[in-house]
């Protein structure tokens, strides 16, 4: 496993360049797509709070930068989350025909996220200077935490995609399973501290992940820190076992498909 | 008979095969006994599709021998062996497997059963192109595409400018692969796949891709490479591109290899199912026997002229089962008269036994102006054939015997025969006997003075 994973490197990086620079390419705005979405998304979410609509409780950072920022953390999880099933049913035909190592599509795929992320790093930069977010030494960790949220959604997307190449109706669930999940993630308000609301939100995989990765950025002080582990654990497994099943039921899904 | 034949032709297909295991190098490819079930219903293709994965998850994978509702064995124990340098045809009808073996072979799909061994590296032609995305140019296309089929960076470098150089692409390298008629496309995908080198590969119908001249181009390629060590398998339906390619050739009929031999002996093999039907028909063929006998005309029923009998018969006189294309024969019609008859004609009149109902041929002495006379008692009447022109096939004949005036005295309305197949008939509708010779170009003028 590990040998095809270091064999497909190589491939894995051409397929990310042919794949980006033929998004880009075909496209007016080019770069600015990463931006627009997180900025649109705080704006309006800005505008509800200060008229009244939203009664969201006060976040440690403001409100405009937290959104922003937890927007695009949030946006790095649906893209590992969908990444394994688009590659595989994007990559179909050449599945179908061509014997290379699997493991380059979602590798490729993880780079597309990183690229993404990459672009969104200026963003976040830009709003930790525009709000004059004090930064502590912890910001160093911030990345190992935000690796775990990548994983976490590899993971799910893992074992989501051979169902997904054989049945559309994995893609269809993803898109529909993702705006409710938004909801019960800290990502529009902070993590609510009574109720069963708060419940909810801690037994949600990606709260502790997506809170310590904003926590670690900014103040420095973790306020979900087993959750934190148990999450990783869930995260890795998923992560290890999805890559296994993927590989297995590689041919089964080839098999199934037209040449 | 054509059982008969069957065994002869097997039997010769496995002397060769060992006597080149002698000869040649080391064995490539080994297929053995590998069969694969498929699922023509694609809602239960699916979720047996999620069963199997299941159950290779847990690792209980082994009762793969049985069919499960709706399957059919795709392949049906097949074993194969492919030797450095070599070229294998593989035949069929469609649906008979051949891309499924070639998947297999390319380890795309599992076998249910049986074990595949390969020493070297397969390169599958059936995918042209495989990762060409359009909007890129094609120099990064290249990249991509033999990225896929398994180069790396260094390789492609290298062998950039053979493949552009191959693909004539020219200027339009660095333009995007969506402004390139299908087939620049089709030739720039053929140069990656050629330029991988491999040591085994699988070419299934993709030559058909651009003009006559690209074509050439191809076949003198793959013939390079074959000389530096490369074998192939080789999927047409066009015979003369297995003959010219592959010494040797397998031949699969639903999903079970019939024949491995000398490419001649099997694509005739081929060919004459093909036109004869399958082998539910071919049992019809045994049974009849080329002749056909007629009960005796009651009393009254008669016209004075009956046919008792019809079978074929070589130039010696001896009786023939079936028809072979080329050949001479002659029908003989045995018949008996109450009396001198003169003046009789003979129509026999020649359709495709499953075709459309028109008529093949539709020979009449009448027409011939050729007058019968036929004495009192029993006398035959010869249709003779100095060359058999139809080509392999069933045909049913109607024979009639007749006086001026289409004053018909005797008919048999079906007679079925067979036609045998030679070699080299494939794309033609009828035999054409024919010479080729060379002449000096000097008599040119000797024979128009002549």
């Amino acid at each position: 496993m590990i040998g095809d994973l270091l064999a497909s490197r190589e491939l894995a990086w051409r397929l990310l360049v042919r794949d980006i620079s033929a998004q880009y390419r075909q496209s007016f705005l080019g770069v600015m797509w990463a931006f627009i979405p997180p900025i649109m998304t705080a704006m309006g979410l800005i505008a509800a709070k200060n008229s009244g609509v939203l009664n969201i409780s006060e976040t440690d950072l403001p409100y405009a930068a937290y959104v922003m920022f937890s927007t695009a953390l949030w946006q790095i999880f649906v893209e590992a989350l969908n990444g394994p099933v688009v590659a595989v049913n994007q990559a179909k035909p050449m599945l179908a025909k061509i014997n290379f190592p699997r493991e380059a599509l979602i590798l490729s795929k993880l780079g597309e996220v990183g690229f993404n992320f990459g672009i969104k790093l200026f963003l976040i930069i830009g709003l930790f200077i525009w709000f004059k977010i004090p930064v502590t030494a912890s910001i160093v960790l911030a990345p190992v935490a935000l690796i775990h949220l990548v994983v976490l959604g590899t993971g799910f997307g893992l074992l989501l995609s051979p169902l997904g190449a054989l049945y559309n109706d994995i893609q269809k669930v993803l898109a529909m399973i993702v705006a409710p999940w938004l909801l019960i993630t800290p990502v529009m308000y902070p993590v609510p501290q009574e109720g069963w609301f708060r419940m909810i939100v801690a037994l949600n995989p990606v709260t502790p992940l997506l809170v310590t990765t904003r926590e670690l950025a900014t103040t420095g002080v973790l306020t979900e820190t087993s959750g934190f582990w148990w999450s990783s654990t869930l995260a890795f497994g998923c992560l290890i076992f999805g890559w296994l099943l993927y590989r297995l039921a590689m041919p089964y899904i080839v098999e199934r498909m037209s040449a | 008979m054509v059982s008969l034949k069957d065994s002869q032709s097997v039997g010769k297909a496995t002397d060769i095969v060992s006597k080149s295991t002698m000869t040649d190098g080391d064995v490539l490819l080994s297929v053995q006994g590998v069969s694969k079930k498929f699922c023509r219903d694609l809602k239960r293709s699916l979720i047996y599709g999620v069963q199997d994965i299941a159950a290779e998850m847990v690792g209980l994978r082994d009762s793969c021998d049985s069919l499960r509702k709706r399957e059919f064995w795709a392949l049906d124990n097949v074993s194969l062996e492919l030797r450095r340098g070599t070229a294998l045809g593989l035949v069929g009808s469609n649906g008979s497997g051949k891309s499924t073996l070639l998947r297999i072979i390319a380890g795309l799909i599992k076998p249910d059963a049986g074990t595949i061994e390969i020493k070297g590296k397969v390169a599958p032609l059936i995918a042209l192109g495989a990762g060409f995305n359009p909007i890129l140019t094609g120099r990064e296309n290249i990249y991509a595409n033999m990225s896929i089929l398994g180069l790396s960076k260094a390789e492609i470098d290298e062998r950039f400018d053979d493949v552009v150089e191959f693909a004539e692409i020219g200027d339009a390298i660095d333009s995007p692969v969506q402004s390139y008629s299908s087939g620049m496309a089709a030739r720039l995908g053929f140069a990656c796949a050629v330029h991988t080198e491999p040591d085994i590969l699988l070419i299934d119908e993709v030559l058909a891709v651009g003009d006559m001249r690209f074509r050439v181009k191809c076949y003198r390629r793959l013939s390079e490479l074959r000389k530096s060590g490369t074998s192939f398998i080789m999927v047409a339906h066009n015979p003369h591109v297995i003959l010219s390619m592959c010494d040797q050739s397998a031949y699969l009929n639903r999903g079970k290899l019939l024949i491995v031999g000398d490419t001649p002996s099997v694509i005739t093999k081929y060919e004459e199912d093909l036109f004869l039907g399958d082998s539910e028909n071919k049992k019809i063929d045994e049974e009849s026997s080329g002749s056909l006998t007629l009960p005796e005309k009651l009393e009254g029923t008669s016209y004075g002229l009956d046919i008792m009998s019809l079978h074929w018969e070589n130039s010696q006189g001896q009786k023939l089962k079936s028809l072979k294309t080329a050949n001479s024969a002659a029908l003989c019609v045995k018949c008996r008269s109450d009396s001198n008859l003169d003046d009789i004609f003979l129509t026999v009149i020649v359709r495709q036994a499953f075709g459309e109902g028109e008529s093949v041929l539709n020979l009449s002495s009448e027409k011939d102006d050729c007058k019968l006379n036929i004495s009192a008692g029993i006398s035959q009447v010869l249709l003779k054939m100095p060359s058999c022109s139809l080509k392999a096939g069933r045909y049913v004949m109607k024979v009639y015997l007749s006086q001026k005036g289409h004053r018909i005295l005797d008919v048999v309305e079906s007679f079925y025969f067979t036609v045998e197949n030679i070699p080299g008939m494939s794309q033609c509708l009828f035999h054409q006997p024919h010479d080729w010779l060379i002449r000096a170009a000097s008599h040119e003028d000797d024979s128009r003075s002549l």
